[in-house]
């Protein structure tokens, strides 16, 4: 179940990215988004600080067309 | 060019008559089958768009048994029990006599939820409240679409059998808008089927801050309330129950919470998407009046009667978005709002509360995706 591949809108080349934020030093981190991901869920640990980070964030971006 | 040639062999006709015998004939024939040739025209429109709409409303009919069978473990096939709610109605009470009527409204409404989610449970052996929740909403989009084709069908079957001209014209008219509105239903079956927010969830997004590391608890169905603290003001804060792909029942909540739990709130704050209207920028913020919240108005009803009766201001927060934008995964314009929403919500809590109050805090929305 779980995809580490973006998701794509085909028509308007969406990705979606999921931010993990550490809540104690605040640095975010951006990944792609994997199916089973939510906000608030726990992400991986602090690469700054080695707290839990949390998802606080799902969204979607618009990228070129690749070609 | 040999009949323009014999035309031209009889006597007393030159060039310049027969063209201008032409244009006569030309006008007469605009003149008196012009709504036929129109309709004809409209016809041959309304018959693409409505391909397009089927193509849709099987594409979606599709999606939902394959996401029943391959993400849900259906035990049985699911395709007979699909097929059955997508032509299953919902008949809306007697409005002749509205004494009354919203809650009438409310009980046909919860009822039929209730049984679209026992049915889809029933389906479902593992019986995830998350899955079940998608499922519920995937059949709601294939529904919708059924009944969008459905309907255009009528119209341009009923145009076409009476050859009403005005009929098909009109739906010639409303074919783009329609098809826009169902494009935005189908994208959106991609968003609920990896559990992406949608961008309908920034309520939910923005109050779930609120609500991280404290104590839950339910205070209507599908919607969960906690109880913290912003200078010195109380805050009872409620959503969705995430990350299901719920919208809750914040006019009971609220309800529950002021007369039944005894609060007595100084303000009501409700943050929620709004469409925007063309030219405006997604992830705009509109700040205002009033109970912020859509659907068919029995929620916003409940909330309106409890701040009414209790003499509470409800303030809105709102951020801009397209139709396709709230039903599809949350635009990153929408996502970074949140934190802007976050500031404006807390401005509005020392500016029209003092220290001591309580305040209500309300994320209105789908929280697919957002759990708290």
């Amino acid at each position: 179940m779980m995809s580490s591949v973006p998701a794509a809108d085909k028509k308007s080349k969406l990705m979606v990215y999921t931010i993990e934020e550490c809540p104690a030093c605040g640095q975010k981190t951006k990944r792609a988004f994997a199916v089973g991901d939510y906000v608030t869920k726990d992400g991986a640990k602090c690469t700054k600080c080695a707290n839990q980070t949390r998802v606080a964030l799902v969204y979607a971006e618009n990228t070129k067309p690749s070609g | 060019m040999s009949i323009i040639s014999a035309a031209l062999q009889v006597p007393g006709l030159d060039t310049t008559t027969l063209i201008s015998l032409v244009w006569i004939g030309f006008i007469v024939i605009t003149f008196f089958y012009q709504t036929r040739l129109q309709s004809y025209l409209a016809l041959n429109d309304i018959s693409r768009g409505l391909n397009k709409l089927k193509v849709m409303k099987d594409k979606a009919r599709k999606d939902a048994i394959d996401y029943l069978v391959n993400v849900g473990k259906a035990s049985a096939d699911p395709t007979q029990k699909v097929d059955q709610f997508l032509d299953y109605v919902t008949i809306m009470p007697v409005d002749i006599d509205p004494a009354g009527l919203v809650g009438k409204i409310d009980h046909v409404v919860t009822t039929n939820n209730d049984r679209v989610r026992a049915e889809v449970a029933q389906l479902l052996p593992q019986n995830n409240p998350v899955t079940v929740s998608i499922s519920e909403n995937l059949l709601e989009v294939a529904t919708s679409l059924n009944q969008i084709h459905k309907i255009v069908r009528h119209f341009y079957l009923l145009g076409k059998k009476t050859n009403s001209y005005f009929t098909l014209i009109q739906l010639q008219m409303l074919m783009p808008m329609i098809i826009q509105e169902a494009d935005a239903l189908l994208n959106a079956v991609d968003s609920f089927k990896m559990g992406q927010p949608v961008g309908d969830g920034i309520g939910p997004v923005v109050v779930s801050r609120y609500m991280a590391g404290k104590e839950k608890r339910i205070v209507a169905k599908d919607t969960v309330m906690a109880v913290t603290e912003y200078k010195g003001r109380k805050l009872y804060v409620l959503k969705a129950d995430g990350p299901m792909a719920y919208v809750g029942q914040p006019g009971v909540a609220m309800k529950n919470i002021v007369e039944e739990m005894g609060v007595k709130p100084s303000a009501i704050i409700m943050i929620d998407a709004a469409l925007k209207l063309e030219g405006e920028k997604t992830g705009e913020i509109a700040e205002g009046v009033g109970a912020a919240i859509g659907g068919i108005g029995v929620e916003k009803f409940q909330i309106e009667e409890v701040a009414t009766k209790n003499k509470v201001p409800v303030y809105a927060v709102l951020v801009k978005q397209s139709i396709l934008e709230a039903i599809t995964v949350m635009r990153k314009e929408i996502a970074e709002a949140s934190d802007k929403v976050s500031q404006v919500v807390n401005r509005l809590i020392e500016e029209k509360t003092k220290e001591g109050d309580e305040v209500v805090v309300a994320g209105i929305g789908n929280t697919l995706g957002v759990a708290q």
